[in-house]
């Protein structure tokens, strides 16, 4: 049972990681950015590309590899948003033109074989595949009837510390500020002199490398990189934490990802692994019920 | 005199380079039939999906049969085209795909598709539309021969155009359950199954139906999501009940993260599966956790034979990577294809009647292929040699045993 608390917690921080970029987003734009999981998987990608492939170091390769998913932020917000803010199509509509885009980088990595266009970027096509042993230490304590590896636990303070700098940021900075108040009110903001498109780019960027800095993590601790480790392991729960954290919240996203963690194994360790996935969603939907703002959703200029 | 014996000999001369060519086609008249055409056969298979870490090598190893059988002047003169459909590993597409490939394409035979979960959808239709189909990887129960099996209509009818050249799960699990119960006398194992895959869910049954035979107390069934972010909290309960074997049945690389997961948390005893461990990309990513980790393949790549040998140098030299059990399968659909069609007398003017022609070929296959010696049961399954190996701890296999067919 000790095991299975610390596996929770393992878990809950990785979904935890996962919706803190997403939610940023929603509490910005009001918009679900769906292309997320995808960026989530091609920072991983891309990162265990350079070192296997390309040679590089890990340290290098993880600065490039969150670099190109802050990149990614930039084509999400002219490829898939600007273009219909502009147009003023309805949020469904930039939903919509986001599951493109996560298609597209999908498709794009599962098509990366060494013969193809994209080898530079992936070679092993649909495989899932592990970074080498020893690339990143990971040592594994045993204390007592625990079992403890490094990459899962070094997950826990990095989310935790990313929580912390991002309410600092939002709540004490300029920056922070003029997100707020396109958050708040994107017209309003505009005619008070704020650039309301190099926000949101801004909260792109911000969330996407947030996003790809999570996907490496994922990579490392599971050992697990593929096409669809965005798509088919964190999209869905990711969505549902938010959800249960409250729409837009980050402290909700944190909360909400160790609390599904935790109800998902605690299922699995009393009733059964079969009932592990539809307890944990039954007992979302419940919450949602009795309190639909999620735990930490309030009026939207709190929400952030 | 010397001139009629001239005559004579230019005669008989004749008479046996047409017999000769005869034997060799099957038909001085086929052979006509066939020079300078084209026999077109199709292939689903999981490019990407799930069935991605499988489907690529099934295409790259049937590719290079192709390559090969055209190169030396095709069949009987007719050359092969061969169209590969990617099913994403998903069954509807997988049906949707094969539609088109015998109702618009107009394939003679297909080959595929990857996945059990995709056969059940596609090989009915195959049957409904009597086109032969052969599949290279897929090894649920109720692949063959009987096709139209469901849970709700358990019918038990044999298909007549579905054949398969993959090693069933209801013969590769026992033997290697059997093989390595012999070996190291376990008694007790937990069996890990992917509940939401037909391959998967198959294989646990065969285990639970299996272990008993050998004196093996199954602890515990921990069936889990294929979506599951992290496998973690199943291992743990697997690996708490300290188990002698833990059965591992899915897709992927999930067999890896299990075995990298129940490594780190201490387990010592042994791993054993199905044929979702039978590639080098799952013995790659489990390392050295999956050290000792047992199977029973269709296929070794270090059997000695020329069949396997010539086939391992020419993958090889075309892909510059070892081949796998899925591309050995995919080369020898192939040439099971090409050897049924060069026997089979097609017309290439009824295209329905050519394929029931195929399909009785087929039934008489008798060639060498990287598998080994190959023929197919009376029921349209693979009689061949069982390989019982062991991932190496370093990405690749090595021979445990070998068992002959009954």
């Amino acid at each position: 049972m000790d095991q299975q608390i610390v596996n929770a917690i393992f878990i809950g921080s990785i979904y935890a990681l996962f919706a803190v970029g997403y939610t940023l987003v929603f509490g910005i734009l009001d918009i679900l950015n769906l292309a997320h999981s995808a960026v989530f998987m091609l920072g991983a990608a891309l990162t265990y590309s350079l070192v296997v492939n390309h040679g590089q170091p890990f340290a290098v390769a993880c600065i490039l590899g969150i670099a190109a998913s802050a990149f990614m932020g930039l084509v999400i917000e002219y490829v898939c948003l600007r273009p219909l803010r502009r147009r003023q199509a309805p949020p469904i509509a930039a939903l919509i033109s986001t599951i493109g885009l996560a298609l597209v980088i999908v498709a794009a990595i599962e098509q990366g074989t060494a013969s193809s266009i994209f080898s530079w970027l992936w070679v092993d096509g649909a495989n899932s595949v592990a970074f080498p042993a020893g690339t990143v230490p990971n040592p594994i304590w045993h204390i007592g009837d625990l079992t403890l590896e490094a990459s899962k636990v070094a997950i826990i303070p990095i989310t935790i510390a990313l929580m912390l700098v991002l309410g600092y940021v939002m709540r004490y900075t300029q920056v922070g500020r003029g997100l707020r108040a396109v958050a708040e009110n994107p017209r309003a903001a505009r005619l008070m002199g704020l650039d309301v498109d190099r926000m949101i780019s801004l909260t792109l960027v911000i969330s996407s490398a947030l996003g790809g800095l999570a996907g490496i993590m994922f990579g490392v601790a599971l050992g697990d990189i593929s096409p669809y480790i965005g798509r088919d392991n964190v999209e869905v729960r990711g969505l549902a934490v938010i959800v249960l954290g409250g729409m837009g919240s980050i402290p909700g996203a944190v909360i909400g990802g160790y609390l599904l963690g935790v109800v998902e194994v605690l299922t699995l360790v009393t009733l059964g692994s079969g009932a592990s996935g539809g307890v944990a969603f039954a007992a979302l939907f419940l919450l949602l019920v009795l309190r639909p703002q999620g735990l930490f959703g309030t009026r939207l200029r709190e929400r952030i | 005199m010397k001139r009629m014996r001239f005559v004579c000999w230019v005669a008989a001369t004749l008479v046996i380079a047409a017999c000769g060519s005869s034997g060799n086609t099957g038909g001085g008249n086929s052979a006509n039939a066939y020079a300078g055409k084209t026999i077109k056969f199709g292939a689903i298979l999981s490019i990407t999906g799930a069935g991605g870490v499988y489907g690529p090598q099934s295409r790259d190893g049937a590719m290079l049969a192709v390559k090969q059988i055209n190169a030396s002047g095709g069949i009987n003169g007719a050359m092969i085209d061969l169209e590969v459909q990617d099913d994403a590993s998903l069954a509807a597409t997988s049906a949707q795909k094969a539609q088109t490939l015998i109702q618009s394409s107009l394939d003679l035979a297909l080959l595929g598709p990857t996945l059990s979960n995709s056969g059940v959808a596609v090989h009915p239709l195959a049957e409904s539309l009597k086109t032969p189909i052969l599949a290279v990887s897929t090894t649920g129960i109720h692949i063959v021969p009987d096709c139209n099996w469901t849970a709700a209509n358990p019918t038990t009818t044999p298909c007549k155009y579905v054949f398969r050249d993959s090693l069933g799960e209801q013969t590769a699990i026992p033997d290697n359950i059997k093989s390595y119960a012999a070996d190291a006398h376990p008694s007790t194992g937990v069996l890990l199954v992917a509940q939401d895959d037909k391959f998967s869910s198959d294989g646990g049954k065969i285990v639970q139906d299996t272990v008993g035979q050998y004196n093996i107390q199954l602890l515990k069934t921990i069936p889990f999501s294929k979506a599951a972010a992290d496998l973690t909290p199943y291992v743990t309960e697997a690996v708490q009940l300290h188990p002698d074997v833990i059965f591992i049945t899915s897709l992927g690389g999930i067999p890896a993260k299990i075995m990298t997961g129940a490594r780190n948390l201490g387990f010592q005893g042994q791993f054993l599966g199905g044929n979702g461990f039978n590639t080098a990309t799952v013995s790659k990513q489990a390392g050295a956790a999956g050290k000792g980790a047992r199977s029973a393949s269709a296929w070794y790549i270090g059997n000695t034979f020329a069949s396997n040998q010539d086939f391992v140098t020419a993958y090889k030299s075309e892909y510059s990577k070892d081949p796998d059990q899925f591309a050995a399968q995919g080369y020898a659909g192939i040439k099971i294809l090409a050897d049924a069609a060069k026997r089979a007398n097609l017309t290439f003017t009824d295209l329905a009647g050519d394929r029931d022609k195929l399909r009785a070929a087929m039934e008489t296959v008798n060639i060498q292929t990287p598998l080994g010696p190959f023929q197919f049961t009376s029921t349209h399954d693979v009689k061949q040699t069982v390989w019982i190996i062991e991932m190496d701890g370093a990405g690749g296999f090595k021979l445990d045993h070998q068992i002959q067919p009954s």
